[in-house]
């Protein structure tokens, strides 16, 4: 049960961050130029 | 005592090694996103300075006026313009290049004006003696109303002097060089009465630049103020002449140049770099040595990473108590962190060579002799740097592209430069092309896996040519072009600069597309241990009943319903559903798999394999390529990774538009969704046709 909810909490994590990468606009950062990640490689 | 922030610019010329002085001054204390190179936005840096000062440094895009002719150099004067930036300058840099003095003097001049505090620094200082020059530092630093700091940013020389000018700013003194009325007399004498507040020479800045200052609009001005385009245009000439005449007069006694003393070789080298035989033969074979000796020099650090995290996977397994998240630990998160940490070697290889290379000065020189080939197929010479640049990701290459003046070409280089082989593309190239091509040497010196990635990287940027050559006759822009490119001298790299460089990429990669993959790694376990219905539900009786008759061991029947459950859950089903798209290509549904996680982000699919091969794996393979080496076609009975399907796939990613960051920067770049939606269809089409063609020939 304990692992269960470990698990499914790092699922839930891992679909948020998705989510506010892809899918989240930001208001603050423009672009690549003031910030380390790109959004890629 | 409390600490004193400030804001200091630093401002000048491209190639003046302004960026050298910023790592100077910064260290690794850097906000960087820019590619090798060139500034194409601001940077921003911090640094401790003496009397508890700490300074924020701001590294903005080389430009050679204010009177800007690209959006880069628009960054510049719309900061200088713009006292309420929160970033507006306490004191601005203005780094020079002891060889280019009188050029680099004039944007001088122009901040000097601004009344922003000054001051200048001349970069290079270990050059003087090679080049025969010699420098009356009191008698510039009176005729130019500033201080002057004489430094040496490859070999550290003059920083802390810079640092003790750059605490005492206060003290330097605010006059101009220039008295901007002799432009035009009457027409700033008119100016001053209406705008009795203002400087006089922001408003000639606000006048004839696109930007707007403090509360006052240009269009106003310019109304009030009426002068015809030519007229203005005459009069920016006019201050120009005015701005050298006076540099030249500064010069003749601060400056002096004797030839007879210089031991310059620059002159030699550049005869045969930019030879029109011995410059393309000298470009190709450097080219040739770096991808030979990323391929060579990383496979052990490769190898160990690799079987480090197999290692890792197996105690997990073994040693953690048995339930859901150990699974998830070993089959999910570290096959995940692995497909990202063993691709560091290889990245950070290609940034030491890219970042030697223009270290040295080299990369100006294949820049200008691009320029003729690009010519003929619709591009500027100056879209090599993008496109040389999206080696490591296009996002920041397409922001390059904003030094391109000329609004055609600047967008068939947005459009073509994601052909580009980035760093993203690295990881599927190596894989595949260690599991399909044989570890030979061609001619007893050539390594076959290393000239086939040459070959891959020679592909990505032919097809961009090749597509911008399409773009040129089809689009119906008109415009006309120059072409000028800055040729700095030849220069020993400076291991600080390369280092941060090196630092900078690999972290880039490891940080930003790290935690797409293993966040895309979590998901994919889940989907694939999870299935609907009852074909996943009840594999274990499905396989019995299916074997009643068939005696079977424990590691076949487990076998068996690892391979029924893998098949049947979510992803399987996704899988098969594109499997007949696919198949024409040589894929199975697995593969098909990591073509759909892959699409946001072509990284992923190494570890999208890696990931799914750990779930359906049952002959307790470890490592990621000896998982994939081991893979079966259960129809054909072959190996899933033949020669066909490598090659297949290789072609795919190197033309398949799978980065969605790029359609994005694509958008905001020419502001319509039009072009985004192009680079889309016209990549994908061509990864799908040539990949199919490959497969079907090669089969």
């Amino acid at each position: 049960m304990f692992q269960e909810i470990i698990a499914f909490a790092i699922l839930g994590f891992a679909v948020a961050f998705l989510i506010r990468k892809f899918f989240w606009k930001s208001k603050k950062k423009k672009d690549c130029g003031n910030g380390t990640d790109c959004g890629c490689s | 005592m409390s600490v004193q922030n400030i804001n200091v610019a630093l401002i000048g010329n491209p190639n003046t090694g302004k960026t050298s002085v910023f790592n100077q001054l910064t260290g690794l204390n850097q906000q960087v996103g820019n590619y090798p190179g060139i500034t194409v936005e601001k940077k921003m840096g911090f640094c401790k300075l003496p009397n508890n000062v700490k300074a924020n440094i701001l590294d903005l895009p080389g430009t050679y006026s204010l009177n800007a002719s690209s959006m880069d150099e628009s960054v510049v004067i719309e900061l200088l313009l713009n006292k309420n930036d929160k970033l507006y300058p306490d004191v601005a840099v203005v780094v020079t290049d002891v060889e280019n003095l009188k050029r680099n003097l004039l944007i001088y001049t122009q901040i000097k004006d601004l009344e922003i505090p000054t001051i200048l620094v001349i970069n290079m200082s270990d050059q003087m003696e090679r080049k025969g020059i010699s420098l009356d530092i009191p008698y510039l630093e009176e005729k130019l109303k500033t201080k002057i700091a004489l430094v040496s940013s490859r070999k550290g020389l003059g920083i802390n002097a810079l640092k003790e000018l750059i605490v005492s700013y206060k003290t330097l003194p605010n006059e101009p060089c220039l008295n901007a009325s002799v432009i035009d007399p009457e027409y700033f004498e008119k100016l001053k009465h209406a705008f009795p507040n203002q400087l006089i020479y922001k408003l000639w800045l606000v006048i004839t630049q696109d930007v707007n200052f403090s509360n006052l609009d240009r269009n106003e001005i310019r109304n009030t103020f009426t002068k015809s385009n030519s007229e203005l245009k005459r009069l920016q000439q006019k201050e120009t002449i005015k701005r050298y005449q006076f540099i030249n007069d500064v010069l003749k006694e601060g400056l002096k140049v004797d030839a007879s003393m210089a031991k310059d070789v620059r002159a030699k080298l550049d005869r045969v770099l930019t030879h029109k035989i011995w410059g393309y033969a000298i470009f190709f074979a450097i080219l040739f040595l770096i991808f030979q000796s990323i391929f060579s020099w990383s496979a052990i650090p490769m190898d160990f990473i690799d079987s480090t995290f197999a290692s890792l996977s197996s105690w997990a397994a073994e040693e953690l108590p048995s339930g859901i998240l150990t699974d998830l630990l070993s089959q999910g998160i570290i096959p995940g962190i692995g497909g990202v940490i063993i691709f560091i070697p290889q990245i950070a290889f290609l940034f030491l060579f890219i970042s030697i290379l223009e270290e040295s000065g080299y990369m100006s020189r294949v820049v200008f002799l691009m320029d003729k080939i690009m010519r003929r197929f619709g591009l500027s010479g100056k879209s090599v740097v993008p496109l040389i640049s999206g080696t490591a990701c296009a996002i920041p290459a397409i922001m390059a592209t904003r030094n391109i003046e000329n609004w055609k070409e600047r967008l068939i280089t947005i459009l073509v430069t994601p052909f580009t082989t980035c760093s993203a593309r690295l990881p599927v190239y190596a894989i595949i092309i260690s599991l399909v091509v044989p570890s030979q040497r061609v001619f007893g010196i050539l390594n076959l896996q290393g000239l086939t990635l040459m070959f891959l990287y020679v592909l990505g940027f032919a097809t961009a040519i090749l597509s911008a050559y399409i773009l040129n006759k089809v689009l119906k822009l008109q415009s006309k072009t120059y072409f000028v490119v800055e040729m700095p001298s030849y220069k020993l790299p400076l291991f600080k600069n390369v280092g941060i460089n090196v630092v900078e990429k690999t972290k880039a990669f490891v940080v930003g597309a790290g935690k797409i993959i293993l966040a895309i790694s979590i998901i994919l376990w889940f989907l694939a241990s999870y299935g609907p219905g009852k074909e996943f539900n009840e594999a274990e009786t499905i396989v019995k009943e299916r074997f009643a008759n068939t005696t079977l061991d424990e590691a076949q029947f487990e076998n068996e319903v690892a391979s029924q459950k893998l098949e049947n859950s979510y992803i399987g089903l996704m899988g098969r559903a594109i499997e007949p798209a696919i198949e024409p290509l040589g894929y199975d549904w697995k593969i098909g798999i990591a073509l759909i996680s892959s699409f946001a982000a072509r990284e992923v699919f190494v570890g999208t394999l890696a990931t799914i091969y750990s779930v359906g794996d049952t002959e307790n393979e470890t490592t990621i390529k000896s998982k994939m080496q081991a893979e079966i076609h259960p129809e054909t009975g072959e190996k899933v990774f033949n020669f066909a399907t490598g090659i297949s796939l290789l072609l795919f990613y190197a033309f398949a538009m799978q980065c969605a960051s790029t359609l994005a920067i694509t958008k905001k770049e020419t502001n319509s969704w039009k072009w985004p939606a192009m680079q889309l269809v016209f990549m994908s089409g061509l990864a799908y046709f040539s990949a199919l063609i490959a497969y079907q020939l090669l089969n």
